[in-house]
């Protein structure tokens, strides 16, 4: 390919079609936080924060200003893959603009009863 | 307990914040979305997981931008239970070829809502074989669609061959209070088997 060909292949307008992967270039997986779907994340930096940020990761920082959102919440909020939306939240963690809260690992055990009761009486009282 | 915590200014915000799961599971159709709907505080939402990505441990997708991306549509609501304790509703397809996005949900799963239709109890299996053999809590829902016929609990029972400990509870889905009933139901019974089964993850 000569270096003219290559020019041209990056002009081209890519169109409308984002890969779902192209948010997070083209990582997947691998998480380098370990992050459950329901993991709640917070910002913990402001919302002015996000003028300094990608357009993806702005969206996050300030969807999760006032209250804790799960990773789905944030996926279906933003219209993107929980795969590619767990990648975004650990950039965001690590930069220390969001901390997160996972559920415990099922390693623990003993089913929490204590849980388990406080989630049948709100249920009953729905 | 042990939580993957961060630390940060605003830790407290998360300090004693619970969030747990359901899972809804049954075959195209029987009501798992509705069901969601009915008992949700906010209208259903819809993620997305793509079908090569589940489980698997890729560092980039370098070759692959090319190919198709398949994805299963995965419908979730929210119960704030009391400040401290959120419950998420999750929908998950029946069908066989998406037993693998049942694994990530289920860890952790307080249990799971196993829904029927009698026309097509078939449909069913996958997702009481599941259960079971993870040992999840589970309660089978019969959602009575109109003109379907009405079997009762027991033929039920008996037809998806499961034992006399699995409760199996008659419901309309549309309706928030039969819908609120079966939660009842599996949320009872995941306390007689945490109860009967020391507790154990997997027992």
């Amino acid at each position: 390919m000569t270096r003219d060909d290559g020019e041209r292949w990056f002009e081209e307008d890519p169109g409308p079609l984002v890969r779902p992967f192209a948010v997070t270039r083209g990582r997947a997986g691998a998480h380098l936080q370990d992050l459950d779907i329901i993991t709640l994340v917070v910002a913990v930096r402001p919302a002015a924060d996000a003028a300094t940020l990608d357009r993806e990761y702005g969206e996050i920082l300030r969807m999760c200003q006032r209250r804790p959102l799960s990773v789905a919440e944030i996926a279906a909020n933003l219209d993107l893959l929980v795969a590619a939306v767990k990648v975004l939240i650990s950039d965001l963690i690590d930069s220390g603009h969001l901390i997160f809260r996972s559920p415990p690992p099922p390693a623990d055990g003993r089913p929490d009863l204590k849980l388990l009761q406080a989630v049948l009486d709100g249920v009953r009282k729905l | 307990m042990a939580f993957a915590n961060s630390d940060g200014p605003a830790t407290g915000e998360l300090a004693g914040l619970r969030a747990v799961k359901l899972l809804i599971a049954g075959g195209f159709g029987v009501g798992k979305t509705t069901m969601v709907g009915a008992v949700s505080e906010i209208a259903p939402l819809r993620t997305e997981e793509r079908l090569s990505d589940i489980g698997a441990s890729v560092d980039d997708l370098t070759g692959v931008e090319g190919k198709t991306t398949t994805t299963v549509a995965l419908d979730f609501g929210r119960i704030t239970i009391n400040p401290q304790v959120v419950l998420y509703l999750f929908g998950t397809p029946g069908q066989d070829r998406f037993w693998f996005m049942w694994k990530e949900l289920s860890v952790g799963a307080l249990g799971a809502v196993v829904l029927a239709d009698t026309r097509r109890l078939e449909d069913c299996f996958g997702s009481v074989d599941f259960f079971e053999s993870r040992g999840i809590p589970f309660v089978v829902g019969v959602n009575c669609f109109d003109g379907a016929d009405v079997y009762d609990e027991d033929e039920v029972r008996a037809a998806l061959d499961i034992g006399d400990h699995v409760p199996v509870r008659l419901c309309d889905v549309r309706d928030r209070d039969s819908a609120k009933l079966v939660l009842v139901s599996l949320l009872e019974h995941a306390m007689r088997v945490a109860l009967t089964t020391g507790g154990h993850a997997g027992a």
